[in-house]
């Protein structure tokens, strides 16, 4: 549709947003970056009669570190989570993601807000945060909410928030000791290649090396990036090696529900899954015992 | 709400008013008149309309400009200061990083950034700082090297020191020169003006409606909506264009301006609009009411042969479109003479050429009666031909405008809807009508490879040697003929060119279907037959034992060859191309020894180097009255045709040619053979290509035919001007007109240099008695080529070119995804006009055919609707994916072509596809047959292998 034809808000508040989607909705949407919602309104994939923009929302930019948690804001860059000294320290898994996400463009100008907000089923940073155990804050004048992420999604596209709530920051907690997570993507070209299938994964290990904690999430062959909880219960109590994680990758594979499109077929998919989801183990591993970065 | 915002750019800022949802590349070019910042895809894929916010790189196309308010913006015009390049422009213009020069502004501004942040970055840092920057043209090799050679960009370092290029053959000055692009400087500043960017007094904006549906009959159109739209200036629909019918072949011209009954392909012209703005034609688009009764689709070429398929076409049965038989020499004797018979059967994909720069034309009526049309096109004459044709005009009436152009390929051969829609529209409007079309709309129009169906069998002999090679191939070519018939003659005619074959068959049969048409893309017709025939060569190689190189040696052309099918060959230096690269590859060391998951693969290849016959028959054509010729085996006049005018104080000269200068090179190509004839150095000439008024008629940049045939035509038009200076020259010298010689700017006495006088004194000496001192000189294929076969005449050239490519890739054996990592190539292009460009066409053509081998391929659902009209779903290399490219040129010759040279950009195209199959082949030990060899076809056919291994070897073969 002509872009034009749409009207423009920008909002300089939280409050001032939430007044205009409460006033427009369901004919509007929230914008960030615009590098989804402005190519989906220029090719047609839905369209809307307005459009609330948060860009000058600036305290929803950047990170700030509590005690307990590293917090996102919804309107940070991937390629500002790239320049942070946290991430490269604390997250690095975070790095996977952000690395191959997208080109250098488009990751100056999208938010990982809107990347986990619009809820592409491809999305690069759900499935990484989601085995990092993270939740975002939807807010709304009446009340703030914080949402286990692994439970924010309910289909493409679709989520829990509701048309007033905003996504305002992404919440992940500091790993623990002998925690390493990583992320594992296959696309069909070396950039701006959308995700063909994902797997990310997290695991905690003790002094012997026996899995204690894992988790691993699927993406891209699935309506919603979906955490494998068999994949994550197989792993537990098991040294970590190979012989866990090929078992592991057997029930995220059982887990998918891949379908063909241009990119592969569904069973493809599944096969890739296999394979991620023990690459993205081994790194995790590699990490929990600090033999990578 | 319009509003007026204040934006800094280039470090001024300016008041612009501005809706809420313009974009920033939009407000830029048009409201700024930056145009320098382009829309290649317009939805963030491409990169080309990159601009520096704040620093850091950005897509403008999805940036809202009321959003930038605050900000600082660079555009490329904000990166050279005061006329003098920047370090990073100037390395762009000296290590050949710029071809057609679309992707230049944005790959110069994300390597500003980069250079910036990092002044040092590794080969790596580059790749990942340019990867969201997409070229087509240059295979990024040029632009890695212009960015390494900033490394001191920040301190004002070493950047743009560079030693003056010198000649590479003795033999010459101009010649064999790796001079800088004579129009690089305008596209590393965004001053080169591409159709698009060009806006004229009142001008109106055209965009055409493209059918949804794939096969359809037009039940009723209510355009009166549309019309009642305010700004809406024009709409017209297929009741108000010309009943004749256009094309490319004249023998099957079949396509209406706009639909006049049916609809046959997704996106076919149904309606255009003219508008006061772009946003206005837009929305009279979504007004005009279209009801279709659906007609069922065929969509597969061996579908649409069968006896009650759907048919497209009423005049051709069973939708056969073209039928060759031909067959030369004793195929079924060379065949039971054979010691080895191996029969495989391989498809291609349908590819496009996706350059990015989109299709854009604009027209404008004259106050007699003549039309000017600016259009982004390889083949000015023959658009000029065709509206001649379509709207009934003398061809001198139509005055044919090719700006910069940003890349063709092959899509921009033929007339476009745009061409037509805008000379009717702006007729009816009275103002120029410039129209563009979307990525979407390319990708509709099509244009692309044919996918092809190749049953190929070669026989061959103990020692290897070929005895017999059979091939049937089913073309699909979409809706309409276009280049068609061409494209399935040159399927079979270049088969025997490369390789002694003494008894060669081939059927041929195109086919329609419910799909965009398909055309001639780079190495028309030819690379998925290579393709094929490389793989078999190489599998049976494999199977005889024999070294796929050795086989290669065993059978390669030699000079002066008549082929089993007429092609004369004169030189060829093929053998020495493979010999090259065998010993630069390290093949010797590494094929069979490289572990599992590495391979290494040969392919070889060549083209012709100008068609030896017009596209049309007869003479230029007066007015589509005129009836269609018969055709007779010589050429009826010069295919090329130049005049060299030297200005009246003898200082510069300018060359008059309509060779289309599409980003390949030739223009740089028409000054340096100028030089070499003038004996004057080629910063001294100029060159105007792009004005059909001007110039006078060059066929086109097709069928590589500009550096042979528009340099002979230059050179010939040079030397008149030389000989017309002899008699002043002697003069002035005191000797005799047979002793006057040429060169360094002098002219001298033949063997004493040191009686000379300056070239510029002889110029204005002849002026001043003479007047205008002009040359004019032509190009004429020579007489008689071909032989006297239905179709012989494809294939026929003044010259065919020889290359060998060797190709390392590995492959990650758990998912099939292949790293296309090295090519090692050598060419045969005769002497090199510009070494420099000839390098870059082959870096351009190794990453080009390597990404149609492993990932390009445009797709359909059952409706015949394209599942990925966007550069995001048809994928093509980035610079993250592209292998590292050594080119290498051996020594030739070629007695036809200017200074020895002839063709390159595409037969380099032709070696690739079989290379890269042979080098998966040779890292995984499965052959995957039809293109695009995906990682999941790669998978398949391993574990196909694993499961059943001895019965696979139709499948998949070691």
């Amino acid at each position: 549709m002509v872009l034009t034809d749409i009207e423009f808000h920008e909002a300089n508040t939280l409050e001032e947003a939430s007044e205009w989607m409460g006033q427009y909705a369901p004919n509007a949407r929230l914008m960030a970056g615009g590098t989804d919602v402005l190519v989906d309104l220029k090719t047609g994939r839905y369209s809307t009669s307005h459009v609330v923009s948060l860009n000058r929302i600036f305290a929803l930019r950047g990170l700030t570190t509590t005690n307990g948690s590293l917090r996102i804001g919804a309107l940070t860059t991937p390629n500002q989570l790239r320049a942070s000294t946290v991430i490269w320290e604390r997250f690095p898994a975070i790095l996977d993601a952000v690395r191959d996400m997208a080109v250098p463009q488009i990751r100056n100008m999208a938010t990982v807000g809107g990347n986990v907000a619009g809820a592409v089923p491809s999305g690069d940073m759900p499935p990484i945060l989601i085995v990092l155990n993270a939740s975002v804050i939807l807010w709304s004048r009446s009340r703030e909410r914080e949402v286990p992420l692994e439970g924010f999604f309910v289909g493409p596209r679709q989520t829990v928030r509701r048309d007033d709530e905003i996504l305002t920051e992404i919440r992940v907690p500091y790993p623990p000791p002998r925690f390493g997570a990583a992320y594992s993507r296959f696309a069909l070209r070396e950039a701006n290649g959308c995700a063909v299938a994902t797997v990310a994964a997290s695991l905690r290990l003790d002094e012997k090396g026996i899995i204690r904690d894992a988790r691993v999430c699927v993406g891209a062959v699935a309506p919603i990036p979906k955490l494998a909880q068999k994949a994550g219960a197989v792993l537990i109590g098991k040294p970590a090696g190979n012989a866990a994680f090929r078992q592991a990758a057997e029930e995220a594979q059982e887990i998918s529900q891949p379908i063909s499109d241009i990119r592969s077929s569904a069973d493809y998919r599944r096969e890739l899954i296999g394979v991620l989801t023990r690459r993205a183990l081994d790194a995790a591993r590699q990490r929990a015992l600090g033999e990578r970065p | 709400m319009i509003r007026t915002y204040t934006l800094a750019v280039n470090g001024y800022e300016r008041a612009v008013a501005i809706a809420p949802g313009e974009t920033l590349a939009d407000v830029l070019r048009d409201k700024l008149n930056l145009t320098g910042t382009k829309k290649g895809c317009n939805l963030g894929d491409c990169g080309a309309c990159t601009v520096l916010v704040d620093g850091e790189p950005m897509n403008s196309c999805l940036l809202l400009a009321s959003q930038m308010e605050g900000k600082q913006i660079t555009t490329i015009e904000g990166v050279a200061h005061n006329g003098e390049l920047a370090p990073i422009q100037k390395a762009f213009v000296e290590e050949g990083a710029v071809q057609c020069g679309y992707c230049t502004p944005g790959m110069i501004l994300s390597s500003v950034a980069l250079l910036n942040r990092n002044p040092r970055p590794t080969v790596e840092e580059i790749k990942n700082g340019l990867a969201g920057n997409l070229c087509r043209c240059t295979g990024y090799t040029g632009i890695i090297r212009a960015v390494e050679r900033c490394e001191n960009y920040r301190d004002g370092g070493t950047c743009a020191k560079k030693e003056a290029p010198k000649a590479e053959n003795s033999r010459f000055t101009s010649v064999s020169l790796p001079m800088p692009r004579v129009d690089s400087a305008d596209k590393v500043t965004g001053r080169a003006r591409f159709t698009a960017d060009i806006s004229l007094p009142n001008m109106a904006h055209g965009k055409i409606l493209g059918s949804p549906i794939a096969h359809g009959r037009i039940k009723r159109i209510d355009i009166s909506k549309a019309k009642a739209l305010p700004g809406v200036l024009a709409v017209i629909t297929g009741a108000d264009v010309p009943d004749t019918q256009h094309g490319v072949s004249p023998a099957r011209y079949d396509e209406y301006v706009l639909a006049k009954e049916k609809v046959l392909h997704e996106g076919d012209n149904v309606a255009a609009v003219a508008a006061v703005d772009e946003r206005t034609a837009e929305r009279a688009l979504e007004l005009i009411e279209v009801e279709y009764e659906e007609l069922p689709v065929v969509l597969d070429a061996m579908e649409a042969i069968a006896e009650g398929a759907p048919q497209l076409h009423e005049r051709y049965k069973r939708n056969i479109n073209t039928v060759v038989d031909h067959s030369f020499g004793d195929v079924e004797k060379g065949f039971a003479e054979a010691d080895f018979v191996r029969e495989e059967t391989f498809v291609g994909n349908n590819t496009h050429q996706a350059p990015l720069e989109p299709h854009a034309s604009m027209a404008y009526w004259e106050y007699d009666g003549s039309v000017v049309l600016y259009t982004s096109t390889q083949a000015p004459h023959y658009v000029q031909y065709m509206l001649a044709h379509v709207l009934h005009i003398p061809l001198g009436k139509i005055r044919v405008i090719r700006p910069a152009v940003g890349g063709g390929f092959g899509c921009k051969a033929a007339t476009s809807p745009l061409d037509l829609c805008s000379v009717i529209l702006s007729k009816i409007t009275g103002r120029p009508v410039r129209m563009v079309f979307s990525r979407e709309q390319m990708i509709h129009y099509g244009r692309g490879r044919h996918k092809q169906h190749m049953k190929m069998k070669l026989g061959l002999d103990r020692n290897g040697k070929i005895k017999a090679f059979q091939s049937e191939i089913y073309l699909d070519g979409g809706a309409y003929t276009s280049f068609g018939v061409a494209t399935s003659y040159y399927a079979g005619s270049m088969m025997p060119t490369l390789y002694h074959i003494p008894n060669y068959k081939y059927n041929g049969y195109r086919v329609m279907t419910n799909k965009p048409a398909c055309g001639a893309f780079r190495g028309h017709g030819v690379p998925q037959p290579r393709f094929a025939f490389e793989c078999l060569l190489n599998m049976m190689a494999e199977d005889i034992g024999i070294d796929p190189i050795e086989i290669r040696l065993r059978n390669a052309m030699t000079p002066n060859t008549r082929t089993v099918n007429d092609l004369d060959i004169k030189s060829c230096e093929f053998t020495a191309t493979l010999q090259a690269a065998r010993e630069k590859s390290g093949w010797s060391e590494k094929y069979g020894k490289l572990p599992k998951g590495k391979g290494i693969g040969i392919g070889s290849g060549g083209f012709v180097s100008g068609a030896g016959y017009a596209i049309y028959r007869g003479q230029v054509q007066l007015s589509h009255e005129k009836p269609v010729e018969h055709f007779v085996k010589k050429p009826i006049f010069p295919h090329a045709n130049a005049i060299v005018k030297v200005n009246e104080d003898g200082m510069a000269v300018i060359v008059l040619i309509g060779a289309a200068e599409i980003g390949q090179g030739g223009d740089t190509v028409m000054v340096q053979v100028a030089a070499e004839a003038l004996g004057i150095p080629p910063s001294r000439i100029r060159v105007r290509t792009e004005d059909s008024d001007i110039s006078p008629i060059d066929l086109g940049a097709y069928s590589s035919r500009v550096t042979l045939m528009g340099g002979n035509a230059v050179k010939n038009a040079a030397l008149a001007v030389v000989e017309k200076m002899k008699p002043y020259a002697a003069a002035l010298l005191g000797c005799q007109e047979s002793q006057v010689a040429v060169g360094d700017a002098q002219m001298f006495v033949s063997g004493d240099k040191t009686r000379s006088v300056a070239w510029e004194e002889v110029a204005r000496k002849y002026f001043n008695d003479c007047g205008p001192l002009v040359g004019t000189g032509c190009y004429k294929p020579p007489q008689g080529l071909g032989g006297d076969y239905k179709g012989a005449t494809v294939g026929t050239s003044p010259a065919y070119s020889f290359g060998s490519s060797v190709c390392e890739v590995a492959v990650d054996l758990e998912t099939g995804k292949v790293k296309v990592e090295k090519f090692t190539d050598f060419h045969d292009c005769g002497t090199p006009i510009n070494p420099q460009m000839v390098h870059g066409q082959v870096e351009g053509a190794m990453v080009m055919g390597a990404s149609e081998t492993v990932m390009e391929e445009v797709q359909f659902d059952k409706s015949g609707h394209i599942t990925n009209p966007n550069l995001h779903g048809y994928l093509i290399m980035t610079i993250k994916d592209a292998p590292e490219v050594f080119s290498g040129i051996v020594d030739s010759y070629e007695p036809e072509g200017p200074f020895g040279a002839k063709e390159i950009g595409e037969g380099c195209t032709c070696t690739v596809l079989g290379a890269v199959a042979h080098a998966i082949a040779n890292a995984t030990g499965v052959w995957v047959k039809d293109l695009p060899i995906t990682p999941e076809k790669i998978l398949k056919a391993i574990h196909a292998k694993q499961a059943v291994p001895e019965m696979v070897s139709t499948a998949t073969d070691d």
